[in-house]
């Protein structure tokens, strides 16, 4: 029989004995040695009937109303509960608890739910001094028993319980000793799992949370031990969350107090994977494999945790993250924390995801001066976690994500030009080019993953965008002068071209007239971006990637004269309607500056292909009949540029572009299947084979082209004639007075003032300038003599007449640009009325109506009238006129 | 009526450079050992520790923590619940010393404006190396308003004393205060008279 708990008076149940009674710590020790548990509960008189199953209270409650004289026989009283608990306790603990015992102290407690409490608090006593002693097999015993009461008694009344249940934990978890710590962190964890329905406000898990962590960093000796601590308080701070994380009413888990704690650790955890897994596994170990590694169960918590975050909580579950990260490093080798950002976007609601997204965007902000190392990291994680959050991983602030981005490369660049971080202090930190670019690259991929995930519309947004952060010369904007200024430009528009074909590639617009508005369109092709040739290509190469929305892009990839174009298995869709529109407001523009890049001298290989797959592209994504005979005029014209040389080109330059000339009408002679045409240039084709096989792109665009010393004497045969080709098209129904019509880029005001400065807005007018008066051109023959003055007077003329009809869009432009609004819309409107009266004469000579022409026009002006008026009396409205 | 088996608890959690023998404080004062070749805590490090002062059972809780950067984010969350914190430093390493108004500043933002803050200059026992005397020391500490103790663990110099000492001001600390049970605050499951108070006793 276990003897008397030392200190009754300070720990017993003082409330239970009667103020009248003596001290129970005087006759309560002094009768219990005496006599045996068993026979310690004496029969009592209680009126008329003895009871054996009195509580102690009751007793007490008797005695006080009898004589003080009775209580002498009450010593040996003991509460049953009390007798209960006791008795589940064997002679020697290695025995274990007295099952048949426990099973009467269960039904006791489920019969009289009112005394649980004080069970509980008399076995926490119990179990308190039994840890004090050293006595661990009782504390095995009273941990069990306690869990069996807790797992039977789960219902309203467990509340109070659980007081005296977590002190017993607590104490467990005090404890130098592993085992008794496991013991403690098992028992919470089954009452973790126990949902209780009343909220009891006064709980606090500080003690556990703390206590929790602290086991989860465990640097105990043996590996084993350690194993199994960190693991107990992993599911420890498991528990924790499990019990609180859905009632508002308790200590609110997502707090930073806690969440510093919780995530750390099992960051900690996950991270010693290796570290754990290299240590040569004991057999006894190996045979528990499916046992799980701290790691698992880390990862398994981790994910649990992030799955329960509200919106409000992510934030604080997020931060420890980002900050156990920057203090053990390892944004560096960032396998980790990818990993990490793997799990959290994976488990996190996925409405939620931007909010991660966004913290990370913040943090790569706070750590704009760290390492470049660091801050690729950081970008690293942020575009694989863009890639997982799909369409959420943006959210409401798309730009906001771009801009941050465009930011970091823009600071970049600072760096690495000026070669610190800031430029007033002098930095210690040494910053390396090479990382800087491997930054910048990492910046440009993640601007590409989060670009991915757009709708379209959203898309030709982020794409205008970045565009009109590239620095342009313009009015508005003084670019900053100097070697320096100018090298800072280059590198800005090079970064951020580069980052707008990520965004790009992939992008399938099906209208190209709303995905490629003028506003972005004239950056695009901006002169700016046309001198430098690395610039040149990314231009090219971004407006390849607009048109080119069938994937037939890597088809041209090279150059080359195929006899059947029927091996490239060319996907053609006929050209829609509003692409229709977009090539006759932009045509000119595109050809214009495919026209001037093939003039560069700069050029090297990846030109010629970039040019080449785009002309190749527009005709097979946007070309109509027009276009087909425009683009084939532009090829002519870029073939005169080889063939007259003003800009005394070099042989490579001029033969390449005679070669691309080759290879396009190649393939749009085929594409046209007109016999005819295909015939011209096969000729043309052999003729080259023969003479000069130089001309031809098999030759050219090799890594050894086999050029020739001189392009001077060349027969007339190795040349495409434009009035020949106009001819045998004009035949199959093409317009062959324009196709005879040799092609002059559109000049835009920008050139025309100088190469630095754009007139703000360029009305585009569609008015083609054509010198139709210089029929030399037309006529002309490489063999036929030019004299200085012909040519001289045909540069004269034509200048004249474009001059003249400069001077007429000038005024045109003008009168609509400076004249009153009123004005405008009287002069438009006298053309209405004009055409108004025409038709009220038509209509009145048609004696009726026809029948239901109003729908048609109603439906065509908007106008909700579901009455029919003839459409002779009908008004157009005055809005119509603007 | 308290069912406690102490009067009061309190939590100290020992911070300090890595290397300056935090946890060898703990050890000899908890444990009554030195252990030779401790190695680095790693995150935190848990004991507890009742002693009986004036008759009165008083239970520290103490938390030494990690010295090394890398768990700083982690340990800095242990602050705010302390009511003591032992800073400590190495009297055999200056840089220790220097970087005390550090630590200063940490506690000033992470912990709770009532703590109690003790400065301990630790491993007296090497004072053959010594590189902070303790002249300087005691005018930084009285700059601070700070409590300062010179202790060897190894030796059990004064390691009684600053924690015997320490348990004696938070215990007049927490007399001052009327809401003695609020200082200490109380374990998880301490419901205390709620429990008791609302249940029915006879029937």
């Amino acid at each position: 029989m276990p003897s008397a708990p030392e200190g009754m008076n300070r720990t017993g149940n003082h409330q239970m004995i009667h103020p009248l009674l003596p001290t129970p710590s005087l006759w309560q020790t002094k009768v219990r040695d005496t006599i045996p548990a068993r026979f310690a509960w004496p029969l009592f008189w209680n009126g008329d009937q003895f009871c054996w199953d009195l509580t102690w209270e009751e007793i007490s409650e008797c005695s006080s109303r009898r004589a003080m004289g009775v209580c002498g026989c009450c010593g040996a009283l003991r509460p049953r509960y009390k007798r209960l608990v006791d008795n589940i306790f064997p002679e020697d603990p290695e025995d274990g608890l007295v099952k048949t015992n426990m099973e009467k102290l269960t039904f006791y407690a489920l019969s009289a739910p009112e005394k649980l409490d004080r069970i509980g608090a008399y076995l926490s006593e119990r179990l308190i001094r039994d840890v004090g002693r050293h006595r661990y097999g009782y504390v095995c015993i009273a941990m069990e028993a306690l869990d069996q009461l807790l797992m039977a008694c789960h219902c309203q009344s467990i509340n109070l319980f659980v007081e005296s249940f977590l002190k017993m934990v607590a104490k467990l978890l005090e404890s130098e000793k592993s085992n008794l710590q496991i013991l403690g962190t098992n028992s919470f964890v089954k009452f973790a799992n126990i949902e209780e329905d009343t909220p009891s406000y006064h709980r606090s898990y500080d003690f556990f949370v703390s206590r929790f962590s602290e086991m989860c960093h465990s640097s105990h000796d043996e590996l084993e031990i350690r194993t199994k601590i960190r693991m107990s308080g992993i599911k420890g701070l498991q528990g924790v969350v499990r019990k609180t994380v859905n009632d508002e009413l308790q200590a609110n888990i997502w707090d930073p107090q806690h969440m510093d704690k919780i995530v750390p650790s099992l960051l900690f955890n996950l991270q010693h994977a290796e570290e754990a897994e290299s240590r040569s596994p004991s057999p006894l170990q190996a045979t528990e494999k499916e046992k799980e590694s701290p790691t698992e169960l880390a990862e398994r918590c981790l994910r649990e945790l992030l799955g329960r975050a509200a919106y409000g909580n992510i934030k604080n579950a997020i931060k420890p993250v980002l900050i156990h990260l920057d203090n053990h490093s390892l944004w560096e080798p960032k396998t980790f924390a990818i990993r990490c950002f793997k799990i959290i976007m994976y488990s996190i609601q996925p409405q939620h995801s931007h909010l991660v997204i966004q913290q990370l965007l913040g943090h790569l902000d706070a750590n704009s001066k760290s390492a470049a190392t660091v801050r690729a990291g950081i970008v690293e994680v942020l575009s694989e976690a863009a890639v997982i959050a799909a369409s959420g991983s943006v959210g409401p602030t798309v730009l906001e994500v771009f801009n941050t981005l465009l930011r970091q490369l823009r600071l970049s660049i600072d760096y690495e030009l000026t070669g610190s971080y800031d430029c007033a202090v002098v930095s210690t930190k040494i910053i390396k080019e090479h990382e800087e670019r491997m930054f910048q690259e990492a910046v440009i991929k993640t601007t590409g993953s989060f670009a991915s995930t757009l709708p379209t519309y959203q898309r030709s947004e982020v794409m205008l965008f970045i565009m009109s952060k590239v620095p342009l010369p313009s009015l508005h904007h003084a670019i900053d002068a100097g070697k320096a200024g100018e090298n800072r430009n280059r590198l800005t528009q090079i970064m951020l071209l580069k980052s707008l074909l990520q965004v790009s590639t992939g992008f399938q617009c099906s209208n190209m007239l709303t995905a490629l508005p003028s506003s972005f369109l004239d950056r695009l092709l901006s002169a700016a971006l046309m001198e430098d040739a690395d610039l040149r290509l990314f231009v090219l190469e971004i407006l390849i990637s607009f048109i080119d929305r069938h994937g037939n892009r890597p088809k041209f990839s090279t150059i080359s004269t195929i006899n059947d174009i029927s091996v490239l298995k060319l996907k053609v869709d006929k050209c829609s309607r509003q692409d229709t529109v977009f090539m006759k407001k932009h045509s000119q523009q595109l050809y214009r500056h495919i026209y001037l890049t093939s003039k560069e001298e700069s050029n090297v290989q990846p030109h010629y292909e970039a040019l080449y797959s785009m002309l190749a592209l527009i005709s097979i994504e946007l070309a109509n009949e027009e276009v087909v005979v425009d683009l084939i005029r532009l090829v002519l014209a870029v073939q005169e540029i080889a063939q007259i040389n003003e800009d005394n080109l070099p042989v490579y330059n001029r033969c390449a572009l005679y070669a691309l000339g080759a290879a396009y009408l190649n393939l749009i002679s085929q594409l046209t299947t007109v016999p005819a045409f295909c015939q011209h240039i096969h000729e043309v084709l052999e003729t080259r084979q023969k003479e000069a096989p130089y001309l031809l792109p098999e030759d050219v665009f090799v890594e050894m082209p086999r050029l020739t010393k001189s392009l001077d004497h060349l027969v007339p045969e190795v040349f495409f004639r434009q009035s020949k080709i106009s001819e045998v098209l004009g035949g199959s129904g093409y317009n062959s007075d324009r196709l005879s019509t040799p092609y002059i880029p559109q000049l835009t005001d920008e050139d025309r003032l100088s190469k630095r400065k754009s007139i703000g807005e360029t009305i585009s007018l569609q008015v083609e300038v054509e010198s139709r008066n210089s029929p030399e051109k037309e006529e002309r023959a490489p063999a036929e003599e030019i004299t200085y003055e012909t040519l001289k007077k045909a540069i004269v003329d034509s200048v004249a007449v474009e001059e003249q009809e400069r001077e007429r869009r000038r005024l045109v432009v003008e009168k609509f640009q400076k004249a009153p609004f009123e004005e405008i819309a009287a002069h438009c409107g006298a053309r209405a009325s004009l055409l108004q009266s025409k038709l009220n004469q038509i209509f009145e000579i048609t004696i009726r109506p026809p029948p239901s022409p109003s729908g048609t026009i109603t439906a065509a002006y908007g106008q909700p009238q579901n009455h029919s008026i003839p459409v002779y009396e009908m008004k157009f409205p005055d809005l119509c006129v603007y | 009526m308290s069912m406690e088996d102490y009067d009061f608890l309190f939590k100290i959690v020992l911070i300090g450079n890595a290397g300056v023998g935090k946890t060898c404080l703990v050890r000899r004062f908890t444990q009554g050992l030195f252990p030779p070749g401790q190695g680095a805590t790693i995150g935190v490090d848990f004991m507890i520790k009742t002693v009986e002062i004036k008759g009165e059972k008083v239970k520290l809780q103490i938390w030494d923590t990690a010295g090394q950067e890398r768990f700083r984010s982690i340990t800095q969350s242990y602050y705010r619940s302390a009511n003591a914190l032992i800073l400590t430093y190495d009297i055999t390493c200056e840089e220790s010393f220097r970087c005390l108004p550090e630590w200063l500043r940490e506690i000033e933002q992470y912990a709770s404006n009532k703590v109690i803050t003790v400065l301990v200059g630790n491993k007296i026992d090497l004072a053959e190396k010594r590189e902070v005397s303790k002249q300087r020391a005691e005018e930084f500490s009285e700059a601070q308003n700070m409590y300062y103790l010179e202790t060897s663990a190894k030796e059990s110099d004064n390691v009684e004393k600053l924690f015997l000492d320490l348990a004696c001001r938070l215990i007049s600390e927490a007399r001052q205060n009327t809401l003695v049970n609020n200082v200490a605050s109380p374990l998880p499951g301490e419901g205390k008279s709620i429990s008791y108070l609302t249940c029915c006793n006879f029937n």
